[in-house]
């Protein structure tokens, strides 16, 4: 087993242990104070307008209609259109579709791969039409040449609109260099080598067995290296919006819970109330030892 | 010697030495319609004098919303910068901040700085975008701070996030920074990702508060303080609001023709009405007219004398949880001791958030008094056929302004449209409206706040975008022979709307008057004799 097979198990097992990391530190935060903003996509007969159930008389004795449909219409909506960049920033709208298509594109036949490369691992025999048709090819040009072309596009804009270069961060540019340098050593990899991803499919069955199928070119290694280190890294940078996302929409925004009996709200809350606060301010005096309620029963300074 | 100014500017900029970081640019302000556009906005801008530069601190913008001192000595200074540090780990502590751990973590931790947000702000895009204004900057200003300083910081999420000192500077600018932000949270609508810049003013604020004891004295010590001790943060005590009411009774008693008589302290009534107090001095009409709707519709209600009670404002929402919670807890407290069956909030928009939502959770059983606004009460009573209308009574152009605090953050849409569009014939939307609506400029504490030359701010940048949005809503009507009315249903907003009007002598040059809803709803009532709105400026 050589290097890039204890690096490819490293970074994958880096990929799932990160992310389920970072989903498990925001979804065990405590609950927080309602701070939803509308349009609620769940709000039945009113999220178009953004409407809620505070519109009703007497709210608190009417039924409320929620629908989960709302949500994952407008969560798929975003995904597949972009639909926020295109009202609000159009000229971002198009290089950010393309990126974000390529990788869609490249994810899925990731997750094909991996999952081929599991069933073959497991005794059936490898499905010939992915792992070596012209299917293959197709989808991972086109995934590469969207991602590449719509990372070309947003680097482009980085660089060259003076607004949007001096707001970014140094990570806004190492994500955009890191994707150009992967989809380099991918497009060397599929040109020179492994046009319809059959080694690729084959590389991840062998690590799925345990077995160390040599990697056979240069460029692939190029390409293993490069998407390891970005997967180690992804769940650690703004990049993991792409899972976070249903916490920022599905547990702030859209958080409209109200306090009421069954709901379970208050006993959260009494516990929360006992934390300890420090803050140190003359109107609160925290010490380490008074709790919310204490301070919040006080008169202040 | 530090020079005048910095451009063009950058996140990490704002810990440099500069006389004013950024100022105000009056050649860069968005255009107002005509005949707005000829204005010079050099007559509204307040230069802060030589001597007042040195008391306090306005080298972010040339600007001062807090007559934040300079710190007298090296060891003062260090001792608020240890502070800044200390209260930036309480901020990412479930400890001291479970209240709004979650959202603000997430904020901080995945913004792609794509932009998006930034046209959706009426600050950024009504001073001409100046990058200081920009959503995303004070916001990349924690960040960077956090990944130094925060709790888990390390060298590689310091270098990947960028660079910023922490210094005088920076404490001193961020203070004020945190200030050029209404909370109205239309960026964060517009945010592909989810993140809240509005939050992070918001958590700005709270850390300087609740750590430094720094805050606007406005919202603070003349505000939730003196609610809490005097009352309200009118500075009226139960007396004297007693004795305004009884006089504003008297006055409308003698406009309507019969006896109107507000019920006080009255235990088991159906309505524990909490009006914004400032509307008892500034605009008495509505109070008035709220007296006179629900007399005249029936309604059991009853407005509460107790320290607190009268007063539905709830200043802490914008800068400090303790004092929100300390006046939502009295808020709470007296609808329980008056054994009412809800409790209905008039017309202002933050104390609608603050005790219908963001205190909700805090509220144990029995004090968890159902809450509402006076807007669905007021659909009910106008649709429920109690009352009769004259809509002929209010046959001039009417627009509507949306609280962002009812609207974006309540979804509350609707009622307030169903019913003007039943009592006012010549109604006609904004652009863009409902939960997509501008801020008037005065949220989050600015209508309540004009110490030093911040009002001049306000009126040239913070409310601008709404300025014009008002005046293109009614595009061709402008002519001062046309009476026309903006229905503003917020007393902060309100505010913000008389300075706003009187500095542009709006009024005088358009005959435009602003007012709540209830007003337009009473004036159009069959059987309230006709004239009920004066059309007066105030
Ligand atoms: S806050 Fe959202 S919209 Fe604004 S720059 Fe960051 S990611 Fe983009
Ligand atoms: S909350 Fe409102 S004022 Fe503040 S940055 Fe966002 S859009 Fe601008």
């Amino acid at each position: 087993m050589g290097f890039l097979h204890v690096w490819a198990y490293v970074t994958l097992a880096g990929f799932v242990l990160g992310c389920a990391y970072k989903a498990i530190k925001y979804a065990t935060m405590p609950m927080h104070l309602r701070w939803e903003l509308y349009p609620v996509a769940h709000e039945r007969g009113k999220a178009s307008y953004g409407g809620s159930y505070f519109e009703e008389v007497n709210w608190w004795t009417k039924p409320r209609e929620s629908s989960k449909f709302g949500e994952i219409k407008v969560i798929l909506e975003e995904v597949l259109t972009l639909k926020q960049v295109h009202e609000h920033n159009p000229g971002m709208w198009v290089p950010s579709l393309l990126f974000h298509y390529g990788l869609y594109l490249l994810f899925a036949m990731g997750a094909a791969l991996l999952a081929g490369g599991m069933a073959v691992a497991v005794g059936f025999r490898p499905l010939t039409f992915l792992a070596g048709g012209t299917l293959m090819s197709v989808w991972g040009a086109l995934g590469l040449g969207l991602g590449t072309v719509g990372t070309l596009l947003l680097l482009f804009r980085r660089l060259g609109q003076a607004e949007l270069r001096r707001s970014s961060s140094p990570a806004d540019f190492v994500h955009l260099w890191l994707f150009l340098i992967l989809f380099a050593a991918s497009w060397g990899s599929f040109v020179t080598f492994d046009r319809s991803y059959a080694q690729a499919g084959n590389f991840l069955a062998g690590l799925m067995r345990g077995e160390a199928v040599s990697p056979g070119s240069g460029w692939f290694m190029a390409q293993v290296g490069i998407l390891g280190l970005f997967l180690i890294y992804m769940p650690w940078s703004h990049m993991a919006h792409m899972f976070t996302k249903y916490f920022t929409w599905h547990s702030v925004r859209w958080e409209d819970l109200p306090n009421l009996p069954g709901t379970g709200i208050e006993k959260k809350a009494q516990k929360l109330l006992m934390l300890p606060v420090s803050w140190s301010a003359p109107h609160i005096r925290g010490d380490g030892r008074k709790t919310w309620v204490d301070v919040a029963r006080e008169g202040g300074e | 010697m530090a020079q005048a100014r910095i451009n063009p500017i950058r996140v990490k900029d704002i810990g440099k030495p500069a006389e004013v970081l950024s100022p105000v640019n009056l050649q860069e302000l968005a255009p107002l319609p005509p005949p707005f556009d000829k204005d010079d906005p050099a007559k509204l801008w307040k230069e802060l004098a030589a001597e007042r530069r040195q008391e306090v601190e306005a080298s972010l913008d040339g600007v001062s919303a807090l007559s934040l001192k300079r710190p007298s000595s090296p060891e003062e200074e260090k001792k608020l910068l240890e502070g800044f540090v200390a209260g930036l780990k309480k901020l990412l502590s479930t400890e001291n901040n479970w209240t709004f751990l979650q959202p603000l973590t997430l904020s901080l931790e995945h913004c792609t700085h794509c932009q998006t947000c930034a046209e959706a702000c009426p600050i950024f895009v009504g001073s001409g975008r100046n990058e200081i204004y920009r959503p995303s900057y004070r916001a990349d200003v924690l960040r960077r701070l956090a990944a130094r300083y925060g709790n888990g910081a390390n060298p590689l999420k310091a270098a990947l996030t960028g660079s910023v000192d922490l210094n005088w500077n920076t404490f001193a600018r961020l203070a004020e920074l945190a200030h050029r932000c209404t909370l109205c949270r239309r960026c964060t609508q517009a945010c592909p990702i989810g993140v809240d810049n509005g939050l992070i003013s918001h958590e700005l604020r709270k850390l300087f508060s609740q750590e430094l004891g720094i805050a606007a004295q406005e919202c603070h010590r003349t505000g939730s303080m003196q609610q809490l001790k005097v009352g309200s943060s009118t500075g009226m005590p139960p007396a004297v609001v007693k004795d305004n009411i009884e006089f504003i009774d008297e006055e409308m008693s003698e406009k309507v023709g019969f006896k109107i008589e507000t019920p006080w302290d009255k235990a088991g009534a159906d309505v524990l009405l909490i009006h914004n107090a400032g509307e008892i001095l500034s605009w008495p009409e509505n109070p008035g007219a709220f007296a006179i709707m629900l007399e005249m519709a029936g309604i059991s209600w009853t407005l509460s004398s107790d320290i607190a009670g009268y007063d539905a404002v709830n200043y802490g929402l914008w800068y400090d949880d303790f004092q929100l919670a300390r006046v939502a807890l009295k808020h709470a407290e007296i609808a329980k001791k008056l054994g009412v069956k809800k409790v209905v909030i008039g017309e202002c928009g933050h104390a609608h958030k603050a005790l219908t939502v963001i205190a909700d959770r805090i509220f144990s059983q029995e004090y968890n008094i159902p809450r509402e606004s006076c807007l669905t009460l007021m659909e009910d009573i106008v649709m429920s056929g109690r009352l009769k209308f004259l809509p002929e009574r209010n046959d001039f152009p009417v627009t509507l302004h949306d609280p962002c605090n009812m609207v974006r953050a309540m979804g509350i849409v609707m009622p307030q449209r169903r019913i003007l569009h039943k009592i006012a014939p010549r109604f006609r939307e904004m652009t863009p409206h409902g939960v997509e609506n501008y801020c008037c400029g005065g949220g989050s504490g600015f209508a309540i706040m004009n110490p030093n030359n911040f009002a001049s701010w306000k009126y040239l940048v913070a409310g601008r975008v709404k300025l014009k949005q008002i005046l293109d809503a009614f595009e061709g009507e402008l002519d001062p022979s046309i009476p026309k009315y903006l229905c503003a249903p917020c007393s902060n907003c309100k505010g913000q709307f008389r300075d706003l009007f009187r500095a542009y002598n709006v009024f005088e040059r358009t005959n435009l008057l602003y007012g709540g809803l209830v007003e337009l709803i009473v004036n159009a009532t069959e059987g309230v004799p006709e004239g009920f709105l004066e059309w007066e400026f105030h």
